[in-house]
């Protein structure tokens, strides 16, 4: 079986960890759909928030390394992780034009930094390369009914010389995949806001807050489920979502799916390789209401 | 010319800062023909101007080069120092090593190296310059003003009040621009119409004053004291001879929901219109997109109703020529819209802000008409989804101005202003009503507007905000602000009834097409330049042309009466010559080697190149050769550079000139 689409592909950290569903249902999806994923050899860390916060040198060179790595793998780079993404494309635009900063990552890495290597979110590679009618033709269960809060979050788009993926305050690329699987995307006010993020570990306040307003924005919204494509948004909405109920009293009941594991159920792969017992907010009884099992 | 001087300015620190002066002039003193050279610190200078002047009268010079800033800078200066003692002024030649060396480059070495060539060029250039003398050309003393806005009316009426002639071009069917929008004004608050329409109807009536309205400039050909201007009357479809102005036309057209531009779309109009009540002129025009008659030959009602049988749906374009001795370019502003901006436009849209898609978010112009007493509200502040009184108002300035990553890093220097005045207008007709501001910083530098705007805190209890606005959502009939307050450094939500941004003053659009036509250069935002920051501010590079108002850069009223009033001086001052003095860089045919061939008549972009039969004594025509009208020529040099035998050169610029100039490097 030949692929018609081949990538390099980092996984990132939370991946091989916390985000375990969205790593299979990414396999399994791009199985699915003939697109290979060649994972960089001896990958590691891109530094995420900790490094860039300490050192910049530090932060350039993680990722630096990383893609010189990927150089070694045919193929685009493609990327789950909305922080790795982003941290792999700021690392590539702060060095472009600025030589200084290069030579110096350059001696850290010990070689040069391909900075034309593409790196590219799963997301662009299904909306623009593999493109939306193919997608459509992929699909072997509508996911008719099902009403999706496309939720972005912070990195995906912004600053939005570095990503360049959509519209940086207006997105549409998560609800035009989304649109391809027969699901609906709600219209809805917080799919752009902050969850908090790190702060989940040093100020959890914060994210009851700031993730609490999302939940109940796209509850109001009338959404059955929450989409997301980033690990972090991932923990924030699904692992605290419990907690969020505790502390405001309303009850939300949104299962957060990865983009990827709606669209490997729309495109047929098995539920047993899309994660679905390790969501926290179990989706279960959503997708049997609505006869997605 | 043999006995050249040579002298090179340091320009203060800008020029010797970067190239060593010193050693400029000692290299100019050993090029050939040059018998002195020297430096200073500002040659400009009333010093400097003398020094030049003795060294003239000492080494007995007979040519000039000024090692400097750019001649479009102190040519004139240089020339009449040189003038004074009796040197043709036309042997004294700048060599710009400031502009087109210091300023551009950064090592020592290499800039001096630069100008040492610069300087070795010019001399070059002006050992075989020709003594030339001025052409002087008359002038005609009429003005064309184009844009009919508080900048074009204010200069038309300066202008013709002076006795002269003016020509008012403006593009939409009435004068009046964007003050005729207004409400009240800051910072005194009096009515806009009050203040605005008694001017506009001066103009129409004034003697000296033609007005096209509904008018275009197609094409603009000559020069300063010279221009032929041709304005593209677009069809009114109603004679404005036979129009009374009754207004039966607009009341029986039975196509009547045309939204109303003016009105900001809140109101409608119908197909035949003037755009608001003291439009001037008073005669409607029949907008053909929108008729009837037009679309599909049917209706006519309009025609039928006119007594004075005004209405005719034959009428064409008509293109009229006018002999211009100076132009006012006064074509105002647009507002930046917050909708999406094409994909290839460098300025960014506000996709947080709903790209206008949230109906009760407005900009300044519309909250304008709705305080208006003549808008589509009769004055009562209704918002425009549900047409109810809005009690709490956000007003969010900066929107668009000083946010580098959407485009524009410039402030808009009205906003803070108006926005002042949209909370004072706010709370003078919703006294319940409160008003917040979210802002950067208040910008409020003109005589009595700090108070104006205290007053609006302290005396009109607008609540001011210092931050920014990060999303802006619907929530029920409410719409959302969520902003922060920088000051106490909180997160703040603001549930509010209507929305008003105060967006950035742009050019207008299609402002660089009008530049190309007109010959005026623009920045990178299309605002018109002058010619200089500071001591040139209502002049254009291009001689006889003068700006005025908004389209130079955003402008309150004040700020734009006073630069009309300005360009109207200027214009005067123009006009109180009858002959103007012409720079002689123009063609000249070498009649004996001319083989009439006639390449340069095809070619001359000013249509300099006449005919010319040579006879003799007997009055036999012997041969026919070209010829060049110096009062026409524009020195652009594209005969010199087609005329196959070589027979024709512009003066200052022969091909020994600058083959010379070429061998001195
Ligand atoms: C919301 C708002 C509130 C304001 N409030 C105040 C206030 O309270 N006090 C104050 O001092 N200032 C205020 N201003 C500023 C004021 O509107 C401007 O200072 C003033 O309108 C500038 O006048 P102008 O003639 O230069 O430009 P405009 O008013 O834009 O007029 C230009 C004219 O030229 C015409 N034109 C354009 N292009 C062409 C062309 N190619 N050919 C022919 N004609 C053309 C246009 O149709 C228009 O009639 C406010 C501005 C805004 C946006
Ligand atoms: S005038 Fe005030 S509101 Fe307008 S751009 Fe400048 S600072 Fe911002
Ligand atoms: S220089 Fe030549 S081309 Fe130019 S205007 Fe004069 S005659 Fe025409």
């Amino acid at each position: 079986m030949k692929n018609i689409l081949n990538y390099s592909y980092y996984p990132g950290c939370s991946l091989h960890a916390s985000a375990q569903e969205y790593e299979a249902s990414t396999r399994g999806l791009f199985k699915a759909l003939k697109i290979g994923l060649h994972e960089v050899p001896d990958w590691f860390c891109c530094g995420a928030t900790p490094a860039h916060n300490v050192d910049e040198l530090l932060s350039l060179a993680l990722c630096a390394k990383n893609l010189s790595l990927a150089e070694n793998v045919a193929g685009d780079l493609a990327v789950a992780c909305a922080a790795c993404f982003s941290r792999l494309k700021t690392t590539q635009h702060r060095l472009i034009d600025n030589d200084a900063k290069r030579q110096q990552v350059e001696k850290a890495i010990d070689g040069p930094v391909p900075l034309g290597k593409k790196v590219k979110h799963l997301l662009e590679i299904l909306a623009r390369d593999y493109g939306l009618e193919r997608l459509q033709s992929a699909v072997q269960k509508p996911l008719a009914g099902l009403k999706v809060a496309c939720y972005y979050g912070c990195l995906l788009t912004r600053p939005p010389e570095v990503p360049e993926l959509d519209d940086c305050e207006a997105p549409t690329i998560m609800e035009e995949v989304l649109k391809a699987t027969g699901a609906e995307p709600v219209s809805w006010s917080h799919r752009m806001e902050c969850c908090g993020a790190n702060f989940t570990l040093s100020r959890p306040g914060v994210v009851l807050k700031l993730s609490g307003d999302i939940l109940a924005s796209a509850k109001a919204a009338g959404a059955d489920c929450i989409m997301v494509a980033c690990p972090l948004c991932h923990g924030n909405l699904d692992i605290r979502q419990g907690g969020i109920e505790q502390a405001s009293g309303t009850r939300f009941d949104l299962p957060v799916f990865y983009i990827t594991q709606l669209l490997a159920l729309a495109c047929g792969v098995s539920t047993e390789r899309l994660g679905l017992e390790s969501m926290i907010v179990s989706p279960m009884p959503l997708l049997r209401e609505k006869s997605l099992l | 010319m043999s006995r050249i001087g040579v002298f090179v300015c340091h320009c203060g620190e800008n020029i010797s800062r970067t190239v060593d002066v010193e050693r400029v002039a000692q290299a100019a003193a050993r090029l050939p023909g040059v018998a002195y050279a020297t430096d200073y610190k500002y040659m400009c200078s009333d010093p400097g101007q003398s020094l030049l002047k003795k060294a003239i009268a000492e080494h007995n010079l007979d040519g000039v080069v000024v090692a400097a800033c750019s001649p479009r800078m102190h040519e004139k200066t240089f020339r009449k120092a040189a003038e004074a003692t009796g040197l043709n002024p036309f042997v004294c030649e700048m060599a710009n090593i400031r502009e087109h060396c210091s300023w551009v480059h950064e090592d020592r070495e290499e800039a001096t190296a630069k100008a040492i060539d610069i300087v070795k060029l010019m001399a070059a250039r002006v050992r075989r310059n020709r003594r030339l003398a001025a052409i002087t050309v008359p002038v005609t003393k009429r003005a064309l003003v184009i844009g009919g806005g508080i900048a074009g009316i204010q200069a038309a009426l300066d202008i013709a009040d002076a006795g002269h002639e003016v020509v008012l071009v403006e593009r939409e069917p009435s004068i009046g621009g964007h003050m005729a929008q207004l409400s009240e004004t800051f910072p005194t608050l009096d009515c806009s119409q009050c203040i605005m329409t008694p001017k506009m109807v001066d103009v129409a009536n004034h003697p000296k004053i033609t007005l096209h309205t509904y008018s275009e400039i197609e094409e603009v050909g000559g020069y300063i004291g010279n221009f032929q201007v041709t304005v593209r009357k677009k069809a009114r479809s109603v004679d404005m001879a036979k129009c009374t102005g009754c207004g039966v036309c607009m009341a029986k057209c039975p196509q009547k929901k045309i939204p109303n531009a003016f009105d900001k779309d809140m109101g409608t109009r119908p197909a035949i219109y003037v755009p608001f009540p003291q439009a001037v002129p008073n005669t409607p025009v029949i907008d053909r997109e929108n008729c009837t008659y037009f679309k599909s030959g049917k209706c006519g009602v309009c025609a039928k109703v006119c007594g004075p049988c005004a209405v005719d749906y034959t009428q064409q374009d008509e293109l009229v020529t006018e002999q211009i001795g100076a132009i006012v370019v006064a074509t105002g502003f647009d507002l930046y819209s917050i909708e999406p901006k094409p994909a290839d436009s460098p300025i960014q849209g506000y996709g947080e802000f709903g790209y206008g898609t949230i109906p009760d978010v407005i900009d300044g112009m519309t909250f304008e008409r709705l305080a208006s007493a003549s808008g589509p509200t009769g004055g009562k502040i209704l918002r425009p989804s549900d047409g109810k009184e809005p009690k709490e108002v956000v007003f969010i300035q900066c929107v668009g101005s000083r946010a580098r990553e959407k485009g524009i890093s410039y402030c808009s220097k009205i906003c803070c202003m108006y926005t002042a005045k949209h909370t004072m207008l706010y709370k003078h007709k919703v006294h319940d009503g409160q008003a917040y501001v979210f802002f950067m910083d208040a910008r409020t530098p003109g005589k009595n507007y700090d108070e104006f705007w205290r007053r609006a805190i302290e005396e009109e209890e607008a609540v001011y905000i210092r931050g920014m606005v990060s999303r802006l959502y619907q929530k029920g009939d409410k719409v959302v602000v969520m902003g922060s307050d920088i000051s106490v450094g909180i997160q703040v939500e603001i549930e509010a009834d209507l929305v008003v941004l105060a967006t950035a003053v742009q050019a207008r659009k299609g402002a660089d097409t009008l530049a190309q036509k007109l010959g005026i250069s623009y920045d990178k935002y299309n605002f018109y330049s002058e010619a200089h920051a500071k001591l040139k501010p209502v002049e254009c590079a291009t001689a006889g042309i003068y700006l005025a108002g908004a389209c130079q850069g955003p402008k309150d009223i004040p700020d734009t009466v006073s630069q009309a009033s300005a360009a109207a001086a200027k214009v005067m001052t123009l006009f109180a010559k009858d002959q103007l003095e012409r720079e002689p860089i123009v063609a000249r045919v070498n009649e004996r080697f001319c083989a009439a061939c006639f390449a340069c008549k095809k070619v001359c972009p000013y249509g300099a190149v006449e005919e010319k039969e040579i006879r003799d004594r007997q009055g036999n025509l012997i041969r026919v050769v070209a010829s060049v009208n110096p009062g026409v020529c524009g020195g652009c040099g594209t005969c010199q550079a087609t005329c196959p035998s070589k027979s024709v050169e512009l003066d200052g610029y022969t091909d020994e000139q600058v083959m010379a100039m070429i061998e001195a490097l």
